[in-house]
């Protein structure tokens, strides 16, 4: 069969394969070679080595802030999303009355896009800060927690459906032999439900990690950096760099190729973390 | 006791739920109030506060914003595109994934790497060279965009595609060929209708990615056809203003569709959501 | 799953087809594309310009597309290097050529630049004429003439002045202002001035038009700005004045003016909630079109920006322009030709001359238009007894030397960290010293 179908390369293979060399292979392949280059259209570059890389540092140092604070926002959003996002999903396997209803209205805001997301809750936090006669751009600290308020408030429904499928697979025998042996909910919790949605909880941290590592949308239509690029994240400062200003295309590209493998070295992270769970197991 | 213990526990839970539940619902409710109130109502302090005589305006925030960014237009571009989009995905990466998967060889070991490669690399890295490449080749207008969602979507799509493809066995093709079909018929009369609970988890995915893509549509077609969430950041127009108004209305009307979509496909949306987590 | 398939299949051939179809130009017709800077009135340029233009000459389309606000420079950088490029651009000023000498066409030969009336006022490169104003516009403090009147009749007012004309320098502005502020109630309004807009996008009327007066004052004229490598801000204090005067007697408490857009404040003036707000004739409009607009017509008026500044007494209002429209010289030769047929057209033919006052609301610069064929509209009057004023003289745009955009952002977040109680005045200043210096070398002066 195999000899059948091999040269059917053309008809199988080949259009998906066209489509992804011209949205990504060659994009991706120019885009690393223009890092290396001062330019303002794609065609008449000249090559700089490595001064792009150099200027993404020295000419401001918004990128490192970028860095620094997208740093922070992860951090903080992979513990609260995670642990809340647990916590709802042990109430919804208690058989509550409504369970489906609630299921239904917590996974909601995660179907809705990044610039809606964010304008909704611009509304929402302006309104509130407007009560201390402040607003979003009166403090970065405020744009920082409305980020992670609107993340929470987006992503904890997704992993919250991941931790109620494995909850709902902690084997039930397992759970009736620690209540005959008198084990209390605490102890249940910590030696036995845990343990056994380890998995789970792994793929959520990535998940929830490179979301925050990679948000721009959400960024953009709430707090667009301001104020003084101080709630500017990696990918808006990326997107700024390349399209406000002029002569800074190359510098754009270099960072986007930091930002690739900042991003990639989080996935083999993941991938390393799941390949000894897994051994363990 | 212990019965007694966990019904007032289950109580408080439940109580702990409802007031959750309420925190979702609130910013989708303040905007849906703000959305018939007049543009001075809503800003700063008068947010919170109910429509009344002084700050309602009917529905004319609808019918303003929806003529100023062309809203059905919107509607209409997203609609294609999406719907394009993820039957052109489907189609071309589960073939590609059943080549791939059933033909053994340093290249389509090669071809697998490249596209799980390119499930990580993010947007930002090829989004100017993309934009500027597909003007060069004239790819950029609604249709042309397709190739582009087809070729980015390409990794996540293929990757879960042929996951499946390897755990089906070799039989029910091979016996297929034996009696004479073609490798078209073969795919098409044995392997795709396998498929099609792989199909519907990635259609879900691909659908959400696609329909709430920002910076895609903005970049490659975005100064002459704008999908939903490009003509929404448009509207902080007119030279820094925005027209709060009709943001609120233009808000409602962009969240309506997926609200919708969301309440008849809920059962395979989580399905497929649960399904796409665990094997990306 | 087959026939779903197979539906969308057709339904993909037959949309394409359309596309391809549409997308292919009508034989014989000459496409010129204008991509237009000011979204207040975009759509009189596609619902008014375009289809009088094309029914006065069919051979030609016209295409015009306008950038979201603060967004013309990317749009236009993006537009530039794509396969149909813009005809007709606009530049801000002479940043804006050194930004596009590879693109900009010369205009020498057009009948358009022709109509100029002072051929100074055109931009050059290397001996050719490169981009021509279409707009002269004039901003100030505008005021509500009529709370003005109601604040001198007060029988205990603090000045001895007895009218806002009488008001010449930043010492009696700042008497009567903080005086209106201590009278807010008597006067019916909630704040002196309107916000202090500082939405994302809305801080254009500080970081560019209230700077003005002071780089004037240490540059001197336009030329000399925008060679300078340095800015030394010799009078921050004296924007300091005028700004913090501004901050402190607005109808919005400045933990606020970050959700405020500069359209909020046209509409706080126009609903008769604040007397004064720093603006120019372009926002006309705004005020006009606000539902419950309660301002006289010809109690709209504009008061310089005083803020003491040497010698200010004799100063006017800021009238310039950075409205110029430069030529992509890589357009085709025919869409060159139908570009200077749709200017001239525009700016000489009755018709177009009728929509350009009327519709489009310009102050002219082109020998085209008689003095009286100026915009109907309250400011536009004011700007032009401000321009013909006996003993004073007005202030040049020299805004337009600032060496980047990035200049203006960088400025617009100190002075938003400085109301945020963040920066001192004097980190204001440094930034600005800073950012100058900087952009300047960037951009090779």
């Amino acid at each position: 069969m195999e000899k059948a179908l091999r040269k059917y390369f053309p008809l199988f293979a080949l259009p998906a394969l066209i489509c992804f060399s011209l949205a990504f292979l060659i994009p991706m392949v120019w885009g690393f070679v223009l890092s290396f280059c001062e330019f303002a259209t794609i065609t008449d570059a000249t090559f700089v080595g490595f001064q792009n890389y150099v200027r993404a540092f020295t000419v401001d140092n918004y990128f490192t802030q970028a860095f620094w604070f997208t740093l922070g926002f992860t951090i903080v959003t992979v513990i609260s999303i995670n642990i809340l996002a647990f916590a709802l999903a042990l109430a919804l396997t208690r058989n509550i009355p409504g369970t489906n209803a609630f299921r239904t209205i917590f996974f909601m805001p995660n179907l809705i896009g990044g610039i809606v997301l964010g304008w909704i809750w611009q509304v929402v936090l302006n309104g509130v800060l407007a009560g201390f006669e402040k607003t979003l751009l009166s403090d970065a600290s405020y744009g920082f927690w409305g980020l992670v308020i609107l993340m929470n408030w987006q992503n904890i429904g997704y992993m919250m459906v991941i931790y109620i499928a494995a909850i709902q697979n902690v084997p039930t025998d397992m759970l009736e032999a620690a209540a005959i042996d008198g084990a209390n909910g605490r102890t249940t919790l910590f030696k036995i439900i845990i343990p056994s949605v380890m998995p789970s909880i792994t793929i959520c941290l990535f998940l929830t990690l490179t979301n925050g590592f990679k948000l721009y949308d959400q960024n953009l239509a709430l707090t667009n950096g301001a104020p003084n690029h101080q709630t500017e994240m990696l990918a808006l400062n990326i997107f700024n760099t390349f399209y406000s200003r002029v002569g800074f295309e190359g510098v754009g590209q270099a960072k986007a190729v930091i930002f690739t493998i900042l991003v990639a070295a989080i996935a083999l992270l993941q991938l390393v973390a799941t390949r000894r769970k897994e051994v363990e197991n | 006791m212990a019965q007694v213990g966990k019904k007032y526990t289950n109580i408080i839970i439940f109580l702990i739920l409802l007031v959750v539940a309420a925190f979702i619902i609130f910013p989708i409710l303040v905007v849906l109030m703000n959305s018939v109130k007049g543009n001075l109502f809503i800003s700063s302090t008068g947010a919170f506060k109910l429509p009344n005589e002084q700050s309602f305006v009917g529905f004319s925030n609808y019918v303003n914003g929806a003529e100023r960014i062309s809203f059905f237009s919107a509607f209409g571009y997203s609609l294609w595109i999406t719907i394009a989009s993820v039957a052109f995905i489907l189609l071309l990466t589960s073939m590609l994934a059943w080549y791939i998967t059933r033909v053994k060889g340093k290249v389509t070991s090669a071809i697998y790497y490249l596209l799980v490669f390119s499930m990580i690399v993010p947007f930002q890295m090829v989004m100017f060279t993309m934009s500027k490449f597909a003007n060069m080749i004239h790819i950029d207008n609604p249709v042309g965009i397709i190739i582009l969602y087809v070729g980015f979507g390409c990794g996540m799509s293929t990757f879960m595609f042929s996951g499946f493809i390897k755990s089906i066995p070799l039989a029910l093709e091979e016996a297929a060929m034996i009696d004479g079909a073609t490798p078209v018929k073969t795919f098409f009369s044995v392997v795709l209708p396998m498929l099609k609970s792989t199909a519907i988890t990635i259609a879900i995915l691909e659908t959400m990615w696609v329909w709430n893509d920002y910076l895609m549509p903005y970049l490659v077609i975005g100064t002459e056809y704008r999908t939903i969430p490009v003509a929404i950041q448009y509207l902080r127009g007119g030279y820094g203003s925005v027209d709060m108004g009709s943001m609120m209305a233009m808000l409602v009307l962009a969240m309506i569709p997926v609200i919708v979509f969301y309440l008849f496909c809920q059962k395979y949306i989580i399905k497929g959501v649960l399904a796409g987590a665990v094997k990306g | 799953m087959k026939k779903a398939l197979a539906l969308m299949l057709i339904a993909f051939i037959v949309v394409s087809g359309a596309f391809a179809g549409g997308s292919k130009e009508d034989s014989g017709k000459t496409e010129i594309y204008f991509l237009n800077f000011k979204p207040e009135i975009a759509d009189v340029y596609t619902d008014i310009v375009k289809p009088a233009f094309e029914s006065a000459y069919p051979q030609y389309t016209l295409k015009v597309v306008t950038a979201a606000s603060n967004q013309y420079q990317s749009t236009l950088r993006s537009e530039l290097s794509k396969s149909a490029p813009p005809t007709i651009f606009q530049v801000n000023g002479p940043v804006g050529i050194a930004e596009n000498v590879n693109t900009v066409a010369p205009l020498q030969d057009t009948d358009f630049y022709n109509l100029l009336a002072d051929k100074g006022m055109a931009l050059s490169l290397d001996g050719n004429v490169v981009a021509v104003p279409y707009a002269v516009e004039g901003y100030g403090i505008i005021y509500n003439d009529a709370i003005m009147r109601k604040y001198f009749a007060l029988p205990d007012k603090a000045v001895d002045i007895s009218s806002a004309e009488e008001i010449t320098s930043f010492e009696t502005l700042k008497a009567v202002v903080e005086d209106m502020t201590a009278h807010l109630d008597e006067l019916g309004i909630r704040g002196v001035f309107a916000s202090t807009s500082f939405m994302p996008g809305s801080e254009w009327r500080w970081t560019t038009h209230l700077v003005n007066p002071v780089l004037q004052a240490e540059f001197g004229d336009l030329a000399t700005a925008q060679s300078a490598k340095t800015f030394e801000f010799k009078y921050s204090k004296n924007f300091q004045n005028i700004f913090d005067l501004y901050l402190n007697n607005s109808i919005t408490p400045k933990g606020m003016i970050g959700s405020k857009a500069d359209a909020d404040s046209m509409a706080e003036f126009a609903l008769g909630q604040v007397a004064m707000v720093q603006n120019g004739n372009w926002a006309a409009a705004q005020i006009l079109g606000t539902q419950g607009n309660v301002v006289a017509d010809e109690d709209i008026k504009f008061l310089p920006i005083y803020m003491d500044l040497e010698g200010e007494e004799t100063k006017g209002i800021n009238v310039g322009t950075e409205n110029y429209l430069a030529f992509n010289k890589n357009a085709s030769a025919e869409a060159l030709e139908g570009a200077d047929t749709f200017l001239t057209w525009l700016y000489s033919s009755p018709e177009g001359k009728e929509i350009v006052t009327n519709d489009l609301m310009f102050i002219t610069p082109f020998s085209s238009f008689s003095s009286d064929e100026v915009p109907n509209d309250p400011l536009a009057r004011q700007v032009n007894i401000w321009m013909n004023k006996d003993g004073v003289t007005s202030i040049p745009w020299v805004f337009n030397g600032i060496p980047s955009e990035q200049w203006k952002a960088d400025f617009a977040q100190a002075m938003l960290e400085y109301i945020n109680g963040n920066y001192t005045w004097d980190q204001v200043t440094a930034t600005a010293q800073d950012a100058w210096a900087r952009e300047a070398e960037l951009t090779g002066r």
